[in-house]
């Protein structure tokens, strides 16, 4: 962290390069500032056009500025005709729930690897890393088959148990265990605590940043995930917000205001998760890619 | 954090739309017992129809008039509207929620797939003593009409409508090109030669494009190809599809007048889209335009001088269409409720059908078909008489609107047209691949 | 010195002690995943291998045993290789800009010290976006006519290009559109990387006047291979298991379907659209086997490189 800020111009003077290296930090600003333009564009074009009024998102040549004025007209019509909320709701129920059972199950087993030692532990690991190489993508059809059989298609259990099995909570949080000197374990064993209040009481506590890290990393994933739910829902009502905006269709034709309006309605709530956790997420990706 | 987010959209909500906010906040209190949302049918208690629809554009404008209507006369009875994306996407979901047990209870499907659905046990048989207690009964309806909605001697399907392919033209255009007769109305055109001379006059007068259609598109090519195709009198596969009887001298002489259009005459662009198919003929740069009747709600609202006439006889009368159906997913009937709401509402649909006739289609219920309002209605009306000679695509379990049979087709005949391909291999590759569908095990 | 950076976070892992007995709790511990684990990868994958033996339907109720058919079956289908063929042309295609792109810009990023918030900021946000609504935005800026892109080609002097729908420019328009949305994911593994550079291997550099670009070339993008690799390893897996993008766009944005769908989507249609979920089983498993192929190349490839180093 102490990295995190490291200083070119304090760096310069004291190589005798000020000159050189400023010049560099400065073109490489410009570069830098320009493609982050181009990467926003998108972004704001769908704002500017989910503010338009219908007609005016067709004009040619374009314009940024329309000429009948702003309008939150094109929200309205998506938060008061559609599913919208319904769907807000289940994506947020899901992706918390799945995140809450992939946080404590992750955890648990890797507790159970790192900490207590039982016959078969390194052959289970192993089983369970070679799980990472499953595509999840492959399994549709036989999860759906599953699913069917246990009359879990259209529901939120449907959508969530598949979403729990992720070896990579695991693999983190045994990572982060192994990490970590047991004299603190050896001291509450002395005081008689059980394992599962060492798990709970000490291990936990101090894992505060393995949970953060996995529990944005999957909450993110989970909440933006399509395939799955696009199979394992067929209908509106259970939809989370990824499925939604792209399976039903306003009975109006295209309309790129209102498409535009429930794009940027479907990206908001993480859009806005991230300005506010901006540091905890890039920390947890970090994290997270770096030791899997 | 997303909890803050919720409240505040709740909030703004309530002054729009009360109901969506009771919905969701209920949504959000019945999401607490998450065991009690699993595996119940839809609307269990109260009555309720979810009726799952491919609509959009004029004709998704028309359904949501009929939708209230049914509304306002059925207040004991909510609707649930959903209309997905056209095609595989929509039949997709329609099988799959049907498997899994949660079908809508009332569904559109196109004709064509009957082939792909009753076989599968999808589709709910319907007693004709049933429908005729809801006045949709088996007098309601055409003979050949009737005798498509059943499959294997049962009635399976509620037909609402046909829609045919037909001939759009420019009434100013034609008039300049000196293709019309002292009352206005188009002189009758005949033959393959009579067709491109008249599309060379409208194309003198627009100095661009005699006739739109759209080559680039995944279903219109299809649809022109077996509009011809079927005038020669050909067939495609065998009555049990497994077999292809794909003509070659007929396919070829189809597929090569499609080509005179294109490259041959350069009559029409091919490769236009079907959006810009419909903006060419509206701006005035094509005499004529081929596509589905459904088409006729954009025109009259671009408030354009244009009429319609049926799809010209260039080597026969015959010209390809399809059905909007009305269907009941299997499931439906167990609850007597549940299927009584279904067939309410689809009776009110057809009776309601003359909406849907002034987008174009032509309606399948008699007591519209036959009233003297649908007659005077034109130039809607003008085309009626086409649904007796309308070929439909054939019934297999791969075939019909939005199957992979027609999409397939579509590309080879979209190369020859561009003239990358010569007709005979364009025919070659569509028998082809045709042949790999029927050699395809079937999953039914 | 990289040494000495790679090894730090690897040597931690060895000192916890084995008291040789078993002890039940451990069992208690991992048995709740282990429990998901087998009902929700392990027992699917099975169903999987079994089903791809058999003419199962999603609709019929009877299946027979066909040993080996849906796998000769799938050998002779064009459909089956092409749709493979654009899966592995968007993986050739993507991985490039977006392990190269996001290490120039971490690169920059690390030079430019204002404003980094920024950069991360719209290099990332994209990333937290759901597929649908980066197909839905790009679907929009691709429109001819009134699309933004072509409208600043047509106010450029360009010609406009028909970015869905021309078969030759599809895919393109597909990577495009992922390079925009995912990068950001790359581009903070690569900061993370770059900060684990200790400060004074670059002093030590300058003081030996090594200019800006010498010390990227000879030391910052040797010490980042292990961030590479795992860049490299993580963005292959992403690209071959395309679908939402693409199916999205094909389905409801008018994206060229013959020059762009990927296995998955095929897998998808022929098991939910056409019901043949034993011949879709044996397509996954083909493909399984070639994700294996891939992933053991690289294995090897990535134990090589760390034993060089």
């Amino acid at each position: 962290m102490a990295l995190d800020t490291p200083s070119a111009p304090e760096r310069s003077e004291a190589t005798g390069k000020p000159l050189q290296d400023r010049v560099m930090g400065w073109i490489a600003f410009a570069v830098l500032t320009l493609a982050a333009i181009v990467w926003l564009i998108p972004l704001l074009w769908a704002l500017d056009t989910a503010l338009k009024t219908e007609a005016d998102t067709t004009t040619v040549p374009v314009t940024w500025i329309p000429p009948s004025g702003f309008t939150l007209e094109s929200f309205w019509q998506i938060l008061s005709a559609g599913n919208m909320l319904r769907w807000y709701f289940n994506s947020f129920l899901t992706s918390s729930i799945i995140t809450l059972l992939v946080v404590l199950l992750g955890s648990l087993a890797a507790f159970g690897f790192s900490r207590v030692a039982f016959r078969g532990r390194r052959l289970l690991f192993l089983v369970i890393i070679a799980g990472l190489i499953i595509p999840p993508q492959i399994l549709i059809v036989p999860l759906f088959a599953e699913m069917d059989a246990l009359g879990f298609v259209d529901t939120y259990w449907g959508i969530i148990l598949p979403q729990i099995a992720a070896p990579l909570s695991v693999f983190i949080f045994k990572q982060f265990f192994d990490g970590i000197p047991h004299e603190l374990e050896d001291a509450a064993r002395v005081d008689g605590a059980s394992r599962f209040r060492i798990y709970w009481q000490i291990w936990m506590p101090l894992a505060r940043p393995a949970i953060a890290a996995v529990a944005i990393f999957t909450f993110v994933i989970s909440w933006n995930n399509f395939l799955w739910p696009f199979i394992i829902v067929t209908n509106t009502d259970m939809m989370t917000i990824p499925v939604g905006i792209a399976t039903v269709q306003s009975s109006y034709g295209v309309r790129y205001a209102d498409i535009m309006a429930s794009a940027v309605l479907a990206g908001l709530p993480l859009i806005i998760v991230f300005l506010f956790f901006q540091r905890q997420i890039v920390q947890g990706v970090a994290g997270t890619g770096l030791k899997g | 954090m997303g909890e803050g987010f919720g409240n505040g959209v709740g909030r703004r909500v309530r002054r729009v739309s009360r109901r969506r906010f009771l919905y969701g906040a209920g949504a959000a209190l019945g999401g607490l017992a998450l065991s009690s949302c699993s595996g119940a049918p839809l609307g269990g208690s109260g009555r309720i129809v979810h009726f799952w629809n491919l609509f959009g554009g004029g004709d998704g404008a028309r359904l949501t008039d009929m939708q209230s209507n049914f509304v306002d006369s059925n207040p004991g009875i909510e609707l649930e509207s959903t209309t997905l994306t056209w095609g595989a996407p929509y039949y997709t979901k329609l099988s799959m929620s049907t498997v899994g047990g949660r079908p809508p209870e009332v569904a559109v499907m196109h004709q064509t797939r009957l082939g792909a659905y009753a076989p599968a046990g999808l589709l709910e048989a319907l007693d004709p003593d049933m429908l005729a207690e809801y006045d949709i009964g088996p007098d309601k309806f055409l003979p050949e009409v009737l005798e498509s909605a059943k499959f294997e001697g049962e009635i399976f399907t509620v037909p609402l409508d046909t829609h045919p392919q037909v001939m759009f033209y420019n009434t100013d255009i034609a008039k300049k090109a000196g293709l019309l007769d002292p009352n206005g109305e188009l002189k009758p055109i005949e033959g393959p030669d009579a067709v491109i001379e008249a599309f060379k006059k409208a194309k003198e007068v627009t100095k661009e494009q005699g006739v739109s259609f759209a080559p680039a598109d995944a279903a219109v090519p299809w649809r022109i190809f077996y509009t011809l195709y079927g005038q020669l009198g050909g067939e495609v596969l065998s009555p049990d599809a497994k077999e292809v009887i794909l003509d070659q001298e007929k396919a070829e002489t189809a597929v090569e007048y499609m080509v005179e259009l294109t490259v041959g005459e350069e009559l029409t662009s091919a490769n236009q889209d079907y959006p810009a198919a419909v903006a060419q003929f509206q701006s005035g740069n094509a005499g004529f335009h081929w596509n589905g009747e459904w088409e006729v709600t954009t025109f009259e609202d671009a408030g354009m001088p244009f009429s319609i006439v049926p799809f010209p006889n260039i080597f026969g009368n015959r010209v390809q269409a399809d059905r909007h159906t009305f269907v009941i997913p299997k499931g439906v009937a167990k609850d007597r409720r549940r299927m009584d709401a279904a067939l309410t509402f689809v009776s009110s649909m057809m009776k309601n059908s003359f909406i849907w006739a002034q987008g174009g289609h032509i309606p399948a219920y008699r007591p519209i078909l036959e009233s003297q309002r649908y007659k005077d209605l034109t130039p809607q009306s003008n085309y009626a008489g086409v649904a007796d000679n309308v070929v439909l695509d054939p019934n297999a379990w791969f075939s019909g609107s939005g199957s992979d049979m027609e999409t397939q087709a579509a590309i080879p005949l979209q190369q020859a047209m561009a003239g990358g391909i010569k007709p005979k291999e364009a025919v070659d590759t569509m028998r082809a691949s045709m042949q790999e569908l029927v050699d395809t095990p079937s999953p039914l | 010195m990289a040494a000495r950076a790679e090894t730090a976070g690897v040597a931690q892992s060895k000192k916890e002690g084995s008291r040789g007995r078993t002890d039940l709790a451990g069992y208690l511990f991992v048995a709740p995943f282990l429990l998901a684990y087998a009902a929700f990868l392990i027992f699917p994958v099975l169903l999987g291998l079994r089903m791809s033996f058999f003419n199962a339907s999603l609709v019929g109720t009877d299946s027979q045993f066909l040993g080996l058919a849906n796998y000769r079956e799938l050998l002779g289908d064009s459909d089956f290789w092409g749709s493979l063929w654009h899966t592995v042309l968007f993986t050739l295609l993507s991985t490039p800009p977006l392990v190269i792109l996001a290490l120039v810009f971490a690169l920059l990023a690390n030079r430019a010290i204002p404003a980094r918030w920024f950069f991360r900021l719209s290099f990332f946000a994209p990333w937290v976006l759901p597929s649908s609504v980066v197909a839905l935005i790009w679907v929009w800026l691709y429109q001819p006519g009134f699309g933004l892109i072509n409208s600043y080609l047509v106010m450029l002097g360009l010609p406009e290009v028909a970015w869905l729908p021309d078969e030759s420019v599809a895919m393109f328009s597909v990577v495009i559109a992922t390079v925009w949305w995912t990068l950001g994911f790359n581009f903070i593994l690569y900061l993370a990387g770059l900060q684990e550079i200790p400060q004074d291997v670059y002093d030590a550099a300058a003081t030996d006047g090594a200019g800006p670009f010498a010390q990227v070339r000879w030391i910052t993008i040797p010490l980042l291979t292990r961030t590479t690799l795992l860049v490299l390893t993580l963005q292959i897996f992403a690209s071959l298991n395309v679908f939402d993008q693409i199916y999205i766009m094909n389905t409801s944005g008018g994206l060229n379907y013959t020059a762009t769908r990927p296995i998955i989507q095929y897998i998808y249609e022929q098991g939910f659209t056409s019901y043949r979920v034993g011949f879709a089983s044996a397509m996954s498993y083909v493909f399984f086997m070639l994700v294996l192929v891939v992933g053991l190349a690289q294995f090897a490839v990535s134990s090589r490189r760390r034993r060089d180093a």
